[in-house]
């Protein structure tokens, strides 16, 4: 029974085995076609955005509610001109004499229905253009556009952080995705250490490298990829780049989709600035008009332990900005010195951080 | 006499919940157990199998068992939430609103209706029967302190592989050698045939300009199906689309025989009926792995974890070209089916609900 249950299992393995080298073969012709230019960056997303435009979920804004009230207006009209054609000559005059004789009638019913959805109407009207006005005063609000070209090119592979996030995934089973990777320079790393690795880059000329390299890398937005990625799928993650400054209410989205698409035990990296140093470091481009700002690690732990996260461990380093103590010949050393302490805990130190969690439920 | 009474909202022939229910009856009253069906409504052709299921209480007799058949909105929950029987739910999956906000609104209301219903029957049930693991987690979410998972009883074998040869020659007629994707499935948005549509069209581009997609099942949600018929059309493919509906187990079985290929894109399933009967056609299957799709599959198909048309249609393309990978699913398939065939099914609901009964007779 014993050797029966060990050779299932062995079977079950041989037979993984089997159907993964099948999908590394797909994914190895999906690589080719777009290294050949069959499948440009961005061909996909343009399919799916082409779905949206046929969609009532795409309609946005105007469209939307425009087309919907037209339909309101439309059907607000009811016609008491019954018609009466009829293919016997007998059933004409039937129709033509119901009609003449049960028109008052109707005619007394259907104003009211009319007079009723009219106001129905008048009342979406006035809705609409609520809602217009709205939709006006928050487009004013709006800031500009951070353009892609002011955002730095990553080369994760080559940071201080890359060795603790190599250490920390080397170890996973499954599929493990770098968001946003850049160059590709940490999916390398990661693959010589045997882990299986792909990345998204919302930014199509940072990829092309990784792509001329042969890795599985898609010009897609973290957001965008993860909401098409199964439930579970993912044994590990590094978020990194601009994932740092997302708008608050996309962070909270990010969140929530990693604690669904990583399995349990799976591993999450997180690479970003201090809110400090960022604001110091950053260009002003970026840090004027990033949706939004970095966050402390204490901020994304506990965030993530509210989804089933386990305790964060968290690295620092980057660049040290300290200021120097003044020597002891100084009468004033104690007081200035207790000063420049205060100062380097506060607002400088380290000026980058990573941290690790597993999502343990 | 052990009595297990089950209470289903529809009784409908052709239809999964309304088999399932009849072959469980069927299986209990072979055991000697006293069984019968209560519904909110019956389908002409089944209504002598079942009683409105407010009939029950002038029937009722102490020690029996309930067992709600939960996949949709119901005044027969409510009715079941103040009766003092021992409940048991057997779950079929409700699919979440989210799916069908901003397509139909009334459907969102209703799924959302049925949730809400799941979640105030759930920790009233004694024990929470689902046709998968996915499901099991569903319940225990709603509140569900007892699980046990047994596949839904559905029947693979007989009439059911019957093709019917007239409606296999015209669907062979209709098309010439291309490669033909099927899918069979309601068109609803958690089913995502546009996805199905956009890998088709690159798979035309790539592989085979003459391939088609067939996609079989009710076109419940309308303002869905005319998004995914408008997209073909304007991808240039809507005459290699081809759906059909309301179709006789042999018309159904004479589409699976004319595809070569099921194709699976659904982002949730809560057990996903249609794998099996691709395996009983000895079709090889590629599946987007969302839902109970990758427990119900097994490795008898090809399991993806992307829906990007790129993927789709390069895995369909392996599968067509390689004739030792796809002859191996098929093997695997019909291996697959042996875990689901009714003996064992059946089996395995007799024993989870003799030991609810146990239990409540030593309880009593």
């Amino acid at each position: 029974m014993a050797e029966e249950a060990d050779a299932d299992g062995a079977d079950a393995t041989a037979r993984a085995q089997y159907l993964s080298g099948v999908m590394a073969d797909i994914d190895a012709e999906v690589r080719r076609r777009r290294a050949s230019g069959d499948l440009p960056a961005g061909l996909e997303r343009e399919l799916d955005e082409l779905f949206l435009e046929f969609s009532p979920v795409g309609l946005q804004g105007k469209a939307r509610l425009r087309e919907t009230l037209a339909l309101v207006d439309g059907s607000a009209y009811v016609d008491v001109a019954v018609p009466v054609d009829s293919q016997k000559m007998v059933g004409s005059y039937v129709k033509r004499l119901i009609r003449k004789t049960m028109g008052w009638y109707i005619g007394f019913i259907v104003h009211q229905i009319v007079k009723f959805a009219w106001s129905v109407s008048r009342m979406f009207h006035v809705v609409v253009d609520h809602v217009e006005d709205l939709e006006a005063a928050v487009d004013a609000e709006r800031t500009p556009e951070l353009p892609a070209s002011a955002v730095p090119v990553v080369d994760a592979g080559s940071a201080w952080w890359s060795g603790h996030a190599v250490t920390a995934l080397a170890g996973v089973s499954g599929r493990v995705l770098h968001a946003e990777c850049g160059n590709g320079s940490l999916l390398d790393r990661l693959s010589a250490a045997g882990v299986d690795a792909y990345g998204v880059d919302p930014t199509e000329s940072v990829i092309e490298p990784a792509i001329e390299r042969g890795l599985d890398v898609r010009a897609e937005s973290v957001l965008g990829h993860l909401e098409v990625v199964a439930d579970e799928a993912l044994s590990g993650m590094v978020l990194s780049g601009s994932v740092q400054w997302l708008h608050p209410n996309q962070r909270d989205r990010l969140v929530s989709l990693v604690a669904s698409r990583l399995a349990l035990d799976g591993v999450l990296v997180i690479h970003s600035a201090t809110p400090e140093s960022w604001m110091a470091g950053t260009s002003h481009l970026v840090s004027d008009l990033a949706p939004g700002r970095p966050i402390h690690a204490e901020t994304w732990g506990h965030l993530l332990a509210q989804l089933g996260f386990g305790p964060a461990s968290v690295t620092r380093g980057g660049d040290e900005r300290r200021l120097e103590a003044v020597g002891a010949s100084n009468p004033d050393a104690p007081a200035i010195n207790a000063a420049i302490d205060a100062v380097n805990t506060l607002l400088l130190g380290s000026g980058e951080y990573v941290l690790v969690a597993v999502r343990e439920r | 006499m052990t009595a297990v009474h089950q209470f289903v909202p529809a009784l409908l022939p052709r239809d999964a919940t309304g088999d399932h229910t009849l072959e469980l009856r069927d299986t209990l009253r072979a055991e000697g157990w006293d069984s019968d069906i209560y519904v909110e409504a019956a389908h002409d052709e089944l209504s002598d199998q079942a009683m409105y299921f407010e009939r029950y209480p002038e029937r009722a007799q102490p020690g029996d068992i309930l067992l709600y058949q939960l996949s949709t909105a119901s005044p027969v929950a409510e009715f079941l939430r103040t009766r003092p029987e021992t409940l048991v739910l057997d779950y079929h999956n409700i699919t979440p609103p989210s799916f069908y906000e901003g397509w139909e609104h009334h459907t969102s209301k209703k799924v959302a209706l049925a949730l809400q219903q799941a979640a105030e029957l759930a920790p009233l049930a004694t024990l929470g029967i689902a046709d998968s693991s996915f499901n099991a987690d569903e319940l225990r979410r709603l509140g569900c302190s007892a699980t046990a998972v047994v596949p839904i009883l559905v029947e693979m074998d007989g009439r059911r592989s019957r093709v019917d040869q007239a409606e296999a020659a015209r669907l062979a007629a209709a098309h010439g050698p291309g490669t033909v994707l099927l899918f069979v499935g309601r068109i609803s948005p958690n089913k995502t045939q546009h996805h199905l549509v956009e890998a088709l069209w690159l798979y035309r581009r790539w592989y085979d300009p003459a391939a088609r997609l067939h996609l079989v099942g009710p076109a419940v949600t309308t303002s869905y199906v005319d998004a995914v018929f408008a997209l073909a059309a304007e991808l240039g493919v809507a005459d290699a689309v081809r759906h059909g509906e309301h179709l006789s187990d042999a018309e159904l079985a004479a589409w699976y025989a004319d595809a070569d290929v099921f194709v699976c894109l659904s982002e949730h399933e809560g057990f996903c009926i249609p794998l099996l009967e691709a395996m009983r056609a000895g079709l090889p299957i590629v599946a987007f792995g969302a839902g109970a799709v990758p427990e119900t599959l097994g490795t008898a198909g090809i399991l993806l974890d992307t829906k990007r048309p790129s993927v789709v249609a390069s895995a369909v393309d392996r599968v067509r070209r390689d004739r030792a990978l796809a002859d191996d699913l098929v093997q695997a398939g019909r291996r697959r089916l042996g875990d689901f065939s009714l003996p064992v099914t059946r089996r395995r609901f007799v024993e989870v609900l003799a030991r609810v009964a146990h239990d409540q007779a030593v309880s009593a």
